[in-house]
């Protein structure tokens, strides 16, 4: 008896110090070694698994049953406050309120949790609950829905986020089904990052290292302090740092549904040119080249299609006046270069990041819009430099860059709804700067002034906004993030 | 004077009650120990301890465990540990789970005695399994589509096969789920293709043979000794120490002459 316990405070001892909750399967290798050595009985052994059990069970963990064939499972999120100002200016030939501008300070909040996890035989999923109905948003603003009486809930609803579930169960090959996290390298040039699309996507990446000579033991040199005369006491120079190159090749394919026709079929005769669903395609290939001492570079160019019509989107994109066809995705095959290098200063992470895309199907797309002969429309590109990091307590970070998107360059669906509030035909600066209050708290400040790039056109897309041309635009935000 | 006769008369039939109460056993739960090892036990117990009588249920290690959580039995049988949400379950209604070792068990897996195969591995039979291979080609074997059949999934065997050679993986999609390991040893004798685990008890059944994992085959030796791969104890559940009948049933399982009949029916003493 006094053995069992001995045990049993031992395995207590050794789990309380290791900081891991204490259950019996941990300590199932320790007493099987204890029944081997014979220090205990098999008897002894499951009583105290049977205690170190009971034990677990009381805690928070072992009250928490997962089924069997999860293997691993993470509870993950984020909170956020959120004071913004954002503005915009009518043009001084607009008829009514020339050189007016639109402002709103909002108040918002949002909130994201989420459970990702690996299954058995090689499956994972995950699943993200979000504040927000928007595509581009899960924030909501504080009084919002004021006109159901003060602090209303009706838009503090919780939507899915993500849910999707993968399969890598093939070397090198990452498959995904649902509504994802997006599985392309892109930037908010593109990409507002708050979209999850919605279909399947195809990912491989494969890594091959090089060495590059060095590598080889510096011959011994004998200073005052390492000499000895019996050799003990010499301490060989460390060896010379090997030439390490690491490449990353990666490939991402995308079938998104970007608008399911409903229905296909209708009831009656038959669509002479019946509408189908419209699918996004995305075909990337890229690369990472890291070399010693953090310097890297990435590029990731990747070309963009859209097949099908769907119902929602089937409206030639025309851009100039408010909510009238902004939103089409006809004529659009965009080919896009995303490009990140980094290096470390004084061991300060840098890095510069640019992307450049042009359609290459924007004389039609101007043509469509009323455009003809305006196709040279076609061209966006960022270019910026970030320094510091956000990574843990006291960790800053900082980035600027330069953003300039024209008319009929970009899908203006999907482009980052702050910088420049959802629109194309836009240019101008963005800085956004963060400081880590603690592991977990981050604190930014995001600050974009933009301009309309081409007075001949307005400036398509549908923003917070509510006008178009966008002659000019700012927006300030202030963030408190807490990440778990 | 009445009321008197009728006090009497009902403390007559309350002690009644009870002695009948205190001779009875009630057993619940693993069919690998309650299909042959408990009840050979019980009858030997019943022959020196005239009037106790036993109700013993064998419907796997789940519904033994669930018994002890419900205190409907006084003993659960089981061939798996219990697990952490069964421990706190207990815990909530204020039982404790104390696991006694009544015999060790091997977990053979078994053939057709016309299977041409002389042994498997570790490897192979997580293959076989989890259905990673489906053809006795690819084992060794000389062709056949592999019938898997495995115990139903409030079996402990069931799991603990799991855990022991499947590395927690989930059963093949077509394996067939049987009540218990007789029915799974007649399976496999009658069909050529088959394949099954059973309690070391239940290998002596036509038409099978038994596999021996990485070189080992399943024996007193080599499971007492821990050499074979699947080997596992065996447990009576009581809540908290027992006591009575139930301590005389342990005492007696344990003991000298329980352990013969461990033996006897196939098991492997704790001893």
């Amino acid at each position: 008896m006094f053995r069992k316990k001995l045990t049993f405070a031992a395995i207590a001892f050794c789990f309380a110090f290791t900081g891991i909750a204490a259950r019996a399967q941990d300590a199932g290798a320790l007493l099987d070694l204890l029944v081997r050595k014979k220090v205990i009985s098999d008897q002894e052994a499951e009583e105290v698994r049977a205690e170190l059990t009971k034990e677990a069970a009381s805690t928070a963990a072992g009250k928490w049953k997962l089924s069997t064939p999860i293997n691993e499972i993470e509870l993950y999120g984020d909170a956020r406050m959120r004071y913004e100002y954002r503005g915009g200016r009518t043009a001084s030939n607009d008829l009514t309120n020339p050189n007016d501008w639109l402002e709103r300070h909002r108040q918002r909040y949002r909130l994201r949790i989420g459970l990702r996890g690996t299954l058995a035989d090689d499956w994972f999923f995950g699943i993200r609950l979000e504040t927000s109905q928007s595509n581009r948003s899960t924030n909501v603003t504080f009084g919002g829905d004021s006109s159901n009486g003060p602090f209303s809930k009706q838009d503090d609803g919780i939507n899915v986020g993500q849910a999707y579930l993968g399969y890598k169960g093939f070397p090198d090959f990452t498959l995904t089904a649902g509504r994802m996290p997006n599985p392309l390298v892109t930037t908010p040039l593109l990409w507002d990052d708050d979209i999850n699309p919605e279909g399947l996507a195809q990912q491989w990446k494969h890594t091959f290292t090089f060495n590059i000579g060095g590598g080889a033991a510096a011959a011994p040199s004998y200073s005052k302090e390492g000499y000895s005369k019996d050799g003990k006491g010499v301490v060989a120079p460390p060896a010379a740092e090997p030439f390490k190159l690491k490449l990353d090749v990666f490939a991402n394919f995308a079938q998104f549904v970007y608008d399911d026709t409903n229905p296909e079929n209708p009831i009656g005769p038959t669509p002479t040119n019946p509408d189908h669903d419209l699918f996004m395609l995305a075909w990337q290939v890229g690369a990472r080249l890291t070399f010693p001492n953090n310097v890297y570079i990435q590029l990731a160019p990747t070309l963009y299609n859209y097949s099908g019509s769907g119902d929602s989107f089937n409206v030639p994109f025309q851009g100039d006046f408010t909510d009238t066809n902004q939103t089409g995705i006809n004529n659009l095959l965009v080919f896009d270069m995303p490009v990140e290098i980094g290096w470390k200063l004084w061991e300060l992470p840098m890095r510069i990041f640019g992307d450049f895309a042009v359609n290459f199907d924007a004389d039609d797309r101007a043509a469509r819009a009323g455009h003809p002969g305006s196709g040279g429309q076609r061209y966006a590109y960022e270019a910026g430099l970030g320094i510091g990091q956000l990574k843990a307590k006291r960790d800053w970070e900082i980035r600027a860059w330069w953003q300039h998107t024209e008319q009929f360059a970009l899908d203006p669906n999907l482009v980052d709804s702050d910088i420049f509030d959802s629109r194309v035909n836009m240019q101008g600066v963005a800085v956004k700067a963060g400081y880590a209050l603690a592991d977990a708290i981050i604190f930014n400040l995001t600050w974009a002034y933009g301009w309309r790039s081409n007075g001949n056109f307005g400036t398509g897309g549908v923003g917070d906004i509510g006008i178009n041309p966008l002659d000019q635009y700012q927006i300030f935000q202030a963030d408190l993030n807490v990440k778990f | 004077m009445k009321i008197k006769y009728l006090a009497v008369g009902c403390a007559l039939v309350a002690a009644t009650m009870s002695s009948a109460n205190a001779d009875r056993l009630v057993i619940k739960g693993s069919d690998t120990l309650g299909a042959k090892l408990v009840p050979q036990l019980a009858e030997q117990f019943k022959a020196q301890h005239s009037g106790t009588t036993f109700d013993i249920a064998a419907e796997g290690s789940t519904t033994g465990i669930a018994a002890i959580i419900d205190g409907t039995a006084e003993i659960g049988m089981s061939s798996r540990r219990a697990k952490t949400s069964e421990v706190g379950a207990a815990a909530a209604k204020g039982k404790h789970m104390k696991p006694t070792i009544v015999a060790y068990d091997g977990i053979a897996v078994i053939v057709n005695s016309a299977n041409p195969i002389k042994g498997l591995t570790k490897k192979q039979v997580e293959q076989i399994f989890t259905g990673d291979v489906t053809d006795w080609s690819a084992v060794g074997g000389s062709g056949g589509k592999i019938s898997i059949y495995t115990r139903n999934t409030s079996s402990g065997t069931y799991s603990d096969f799991k855990e022991l050679a499947m590395k927690k993986r989930d059963y093949a999609g077509g394996s067939q789920k049987m009540a218990g390991n007789e029915q799974i040893a007649a399976e496999v004798g009658k069909n050529p293709n088959g394949v099954g685990y059973v309690g070391m008890a239940y290998t002596k059944a036509g038409g099978v043979k038994v596999m021996p994992i990485d070189g080992v085959t399943p024996s007193i030796k080599t499971v007492q000794g821990h050499t074979y791969s699947y080997w596992r104890p065996t447990f009576y559940y009581t809540n908290g120490e027992p006591s009575g009948l139930a301590k005389e049933f342990l005492d007696f399982t344990i003991g000298p002459g329980g352990q013969k009949i461990v033996a006897q029916v196939g098991f492997v003493p704790i001893k």
